[in-house]
């Protein structure tokens, strides 16, 4: 519904008279901050946004919009990549960013409780001194807020072999969407009843807003061995990443960066990746120190049968830290090369690399863009980067089609239209590649179970009735970009 | 059951296949017959099945192995048996991706030998593995010792096809090891015990074989220490794939005369025997004495330790607490127990917290309000500290007066929410589950 002016006055008062002043947005050009997450290519104001500090706040700020029937929408540090928390329909941004303590630390049990507004490296930091650390690595994990990998199940280069987020929570304290604070799980493994803890992470927002979090905290590891395969051909590069894993080893990360992520990483940072490299396997086992050398030596086996010219091991921890940086800050790097790009989330079969490598190659070329590839090549999970001029007509629109035709491919081979990112707005209308009409009404019955007004994050995950007659009270609205011409969905 | 019913049941997977009278006695459950056993031989013949049974009103009992057929409460209204053991392929296992397909009648033993064929393996573990389907186990959560290190199906089950209680098909997850595409819906069926739709298909993620393997048994004189040995366990170097802390007559089922705790360790050679040699220094400091390897045929023996002890026991409880709560249950359990006059056996995951008790079967008088009272005793310590206790088997009569689920408090409205909206009709395993569902 749309505010008055006078509307808006004395819901500023309410929202002020909860939280206190200072925690709460409604001017404009205050608001503006808040219009994207990390995709830039959508936008949308809302009406408020607001700073809770606890689960009450959010509780009553939760219980006025349903009696004002606006919606809202639970927003972290914003790093978020589908435009999962855009207020589409206007109506409050409820920002988790003065909800960022760990409340408690419980070594003997390695688990932790935590407030949604922690940024995720900070965890790791906190129980770091005395030997633990926090799994789940999303390269935004310097900025990013374990509320918000939450919403989105985040991963992150390591989950190949310790698991995505929902295999690190053990529990959350829930404002549902009606207000109510309800307990998910709790800190012990299983669930009594249903796993709603499970099925509330990555659930985007709209299942209600984490207030607490009970996540696992990890020994860190005894040693650690990152080595560097290049490679002269990126299909010899996707043949090693099989190689790995059919003599039986599962590393606890093996990402592929290609030539093009190389040049613009070597110009921003120097991390010493050959330039001249047509693909670079950065793979990396932990665990015991006994057994690390074998274990190495079967790596480079399987890397060299499949082609590489050349293994390079971080010999001291500056080194290994070196090589990361050049993986975790690709994104960034694309500053060198590039004025805008926009990533996608895709996921194949591994198996299935080769052949969707080319696809990909061919879909841009055929687009006139370029592409970036740096990606989660252990678990399949593909991030081609277009890269783009926004400035040059016409760009952002066929960045959109390209990105579609790349999903296409993906859901074509047996795989999904995201690894981590979420479906949130951009993706919404390519849930039907993957999903039937029955699954999507199932999902969207369970949808109602949680959050049965719509109100709690309308408009994500569904597609919009333009393309899907069955499905749901959201109501489609064209994005900007569409009205400006620049984009159609699908 | 109308005779209307039962031919259009014929008519759908073929008469052979749907029983009637006394061909139903193995699928009697607490004393209560089903109206009649129907085993599809197509997912599209489950769909048809649960869709005439819904029109009918019937209630609908998915049946694996039978193996947890007891868990829970017996449906009201007997209804059908819908059994799923003739959907029992392999569909799908690419090596090079460690995932695979399978039809939810398949056993775990026959998948996994079909994966161990191929270098490969799922890492769950239940009981029962020759009889226990995988539908099944996912549907119960059951899972084993090696949990400690791989996980539970929740970690596991990455993709699902289930027939609603519409009689409709729907998929959630995918074929690939990471997907945030939609809600989680492998989550929501594991566990659920066929309330909200019947899983007939799974993808699963599995793992390579490891080159080897060892189980050692440390018995110490006080369980006390070798909860203390686990805690030291857990905050060292070590990755241990299974802890097992056993009370003394858990332990002397598995042939130790004490309580022990039993460690597993998987990898290369170098790596097993390195760790074996750390486990012996740490828990002798302890107080544990010599560890010794066990045979690997007590891995399948671990689950149901407790229960082994005694030749019938009169019930089974497990219990979901913190790790370092976990000598502690067992030991005033045990305490308390004794002082009601009744013996008992715990064994326990002991590095996740999964502790499982059983009742002596020389209970005398054999009066099921002693039992009652000692199995309401013991939820209540879980539940003090956190946790929660599953009543897993036992005779109707102590049933019917301690819950066999525990209380899920507020998040109870929102299971019976779901199942409202998935269920509508109350059809799939009515009543069997928490807070009533």
């Amino acid at each position: 519904m749309t505010l008055t002016a006078s509307g808006k006055r004395d819901l500023r008062q309410e929202l002020e008279a909860i939280l206190g002043s200072g925690a709460v947005l409604s001017d404009p050009d205050e608001l503006l901050v808040y219009e994207s997450d990390g995709l830039t290519l959508f936008r949308a104001l809302a009406d408020f946004v607001v700073f809770p500090t606890s689960a009450e706040h959010v509780s009553a700020i939760v219980k006025l919009a349903n009696r004002e029937k606006l919606p809202f929408v639970a927003r972290g540090a914003g790093t978020g990549l589908s435009g999962g928390c855009l207020p589409t329909e206007g109506g409050i941004v409820i920002s988790l960013m003065r909800m960022n303590r760990v409340l408690e630390v419980d070594y003997d049990n390695q688990i932790a409780v935590v407030e949604p507004g922690l940024v995720n490296l900070h965890l790791s930091w906190k129980v770091g001194p005395r030997g633990y650390y926090y799994a789940p690595d999303p390269s935004s994990q310097q900025a990013c807020t374990i509320g918000g990998n939450i919403a989105n199940n985040s991963g992150g280069p390591h989950t190949l072999k310790y698991g995505v987020t929902t295999n690190h929570v053990l529990g959350l304290e829930v404002v549902m969407p009606d207000g109510e604070v309800v307990w998910l799980g709790g800190k012990t493994r299983d669930a009594c009843g249903y796993d709603l803890a499970g099925v509330f992470v990555g659930s985007e927002g709209t299942f209600g807003i984490a207030t607490k979090i009970v996540v696992r905290i990890l020994k860190k590891p005894q040693a650690v061995k990152t080595v560097l395969a290049v490679f002269d051909e990126i299909d010899r590069a996707s043949e090693a990443v099989s190689a790995v894993i059919g003599r039986g080893l599962v590393p606890a990360a093996m990402e592929m960066i290609d030539h093009l992520t190389i040049q613009a990483v070597e110009d921003a940072f120097g991390c010493g990746y050959p330039r001249d490299a047509a693909a670079a396997l950065l793979i990396e086992l932990d665990g015991l120190a006994v057994g690390m050398e074998a274990q190495a030596e079967r790596i480079v086996a399987a890397c060299r049968e499949a082609g590489a010219r050349e293994i390079r091991t971080a010999r001291t921890e500056s080194e290994r830290l070196l090589l990361w940086k050049g993986r975790k800050s690709a994104f960034g790097a694309y500053g060198r090369i590039s004025p805008a790009y926009m990533v996608m989330d895709g996921v194949i079969p591994r198996t299935k690399l080769p052949y969707v490598l080319h696809r990909v190659n061919e879909i841009v070329a055929a687009a006139g863009l370029r592409v970036g590839n740096v990606f989660h090549a252990g678990d399949g999970n593909l991030h081609p980067n277009l890269l783009y001029d926004p400035r040059k007509p016409g760009d952002e629109a066929r960045v959109v089609a390209a990105g579609a035709e790349i999903m296409k491919v993906c859901a074509e081979v047996g795989g999904s239209i995201s690894g981590e990112h979420g479906i949130g707005l951009e993706k919404s209308d390519f849930m039907p590649f993957i999903f039937s009409a029955a699954d999507l009404a199932f999902m969207h019955r369970l949808k109602d179970a949680f959050n049965p007004t719509g109100l709690c994050n309308p408009g994500k995950i569904f597609p919009t009735k333009k393309s899907c007659g069955e499905v749901g009270p959201v109501a489609y609205r064209p994005h900007p970009i569409e009205e400006k011409g620049l984009a159609q969905r699908f | 059951m109308p005779d209307a019913l039962l031919d259009k049941l014929r008519a759908t997977v073929g008469t052979q296949y749907v029983l009637t009278g006394v061909e139903l006695s193995p699928y009697v459950i607490e004393g209560r017959t089903p109206e009649a056993a129907v085993f599809p031989g197509s997912v599209d013949e489950v769909a048809a099945v649960i869709g005439l049974a819904a029109d009918a009103a019937r209630p609908v009992t998915p049946w694996g192995g039978g193996t947890a057929a007891s868990v829970g409460m017996p449906a009201a209204p007997a209804g059908l048996v819908l059994g799923l053991r003739r959907l029992s392929r392999l569909l799908e296992h690419e090596p090079g991706d460690l995932t695979a397909s399978v039809e939810a009648g398949m056993t775990v033993e026959a998948f996994q030998t079909a994966l161990r064929g191929r270098g490969q393996w799922v890492s769950l573990d239940p009981a029962d593995a020759r009889l226990a389907t995988l539908g099944g186990v996912l549907a119960t959560n059951a899972s084993g010792p090696r949990r400690h290190l791989y996980g539970t199906a929740r970690d596991l089950l990455i993709g699902v096809t289930v027939v609603t209680a519409d009689g409709t098909v729907v998929r959630g997850g995918g074929k690939v090891v990471k997907n945030v595409a939609g809600y989680d819906l492998p989550k929501l069926f594991v566990g659920s015990y066929g309330t909200l739709g019947v899983i007939v298909e799974a993808t699963v993620k599995l793992r390579p074989l490891p080159d080897h393997e060892r189980l050692v048994c440390i018995p110490f004189d006080r369980l006390k220490d070798a909860g203390a040995a686990v805690r030291a366990l857990l905050a060292s170097d070590l990755i241990p794939n299974a802890i097992e802390l056993l009370d003394a007559p858990a332990g002397a089922a598995l042939g130790a005369e004490s309580p022990a705790l039993v460690v597993g360790f998987d990898g290369l050679r170098e790596q097993v025997d390195w760790q074996c040699a750390e486990l012996t220094r740490l828990a002798v400091a302890c107080g544990g004495r010599e560890g010794r390897p066990l045979p690997d045929d007590t891995w399948p023996r671990l689950e149901t330790a407790a229960r082994a002890a005694f030749p019938a026991a009169a019930a089974v409880m497990s219990f979901s607490v913190l790790p370092s709560q976990v000598a502690d249950l067992m030991e005033q359990g045990a305490g308390g127990a004794r002082a009601r006059g009744l013996t008992s056996a715990w064994a326990a995951h002991a590095g996740v917290g999964v502790v499982r008790a059983a009742v002596g079967s020389d209970v005398r008088p054999k009066e099921p309000s002693a039992i009652a009272a000692v199995l309401r005793e013991w939820r209540e310590q879980a539940r003090a500290g956190g946790g929660h206790g599953t009543l897993e088997w036992a005779p109707l009569a102590v049933k019917s007066q301690v819950p066999v689920w525990d209380d899920p408090a507020a998040a109870g409205r929102i299971m019976e929410r779901i199942k409202a909206q998935l269920d509508p009709r109350n059809i799939l395993n009515p009543g069997r589950f928490v807070a009533g569902i």
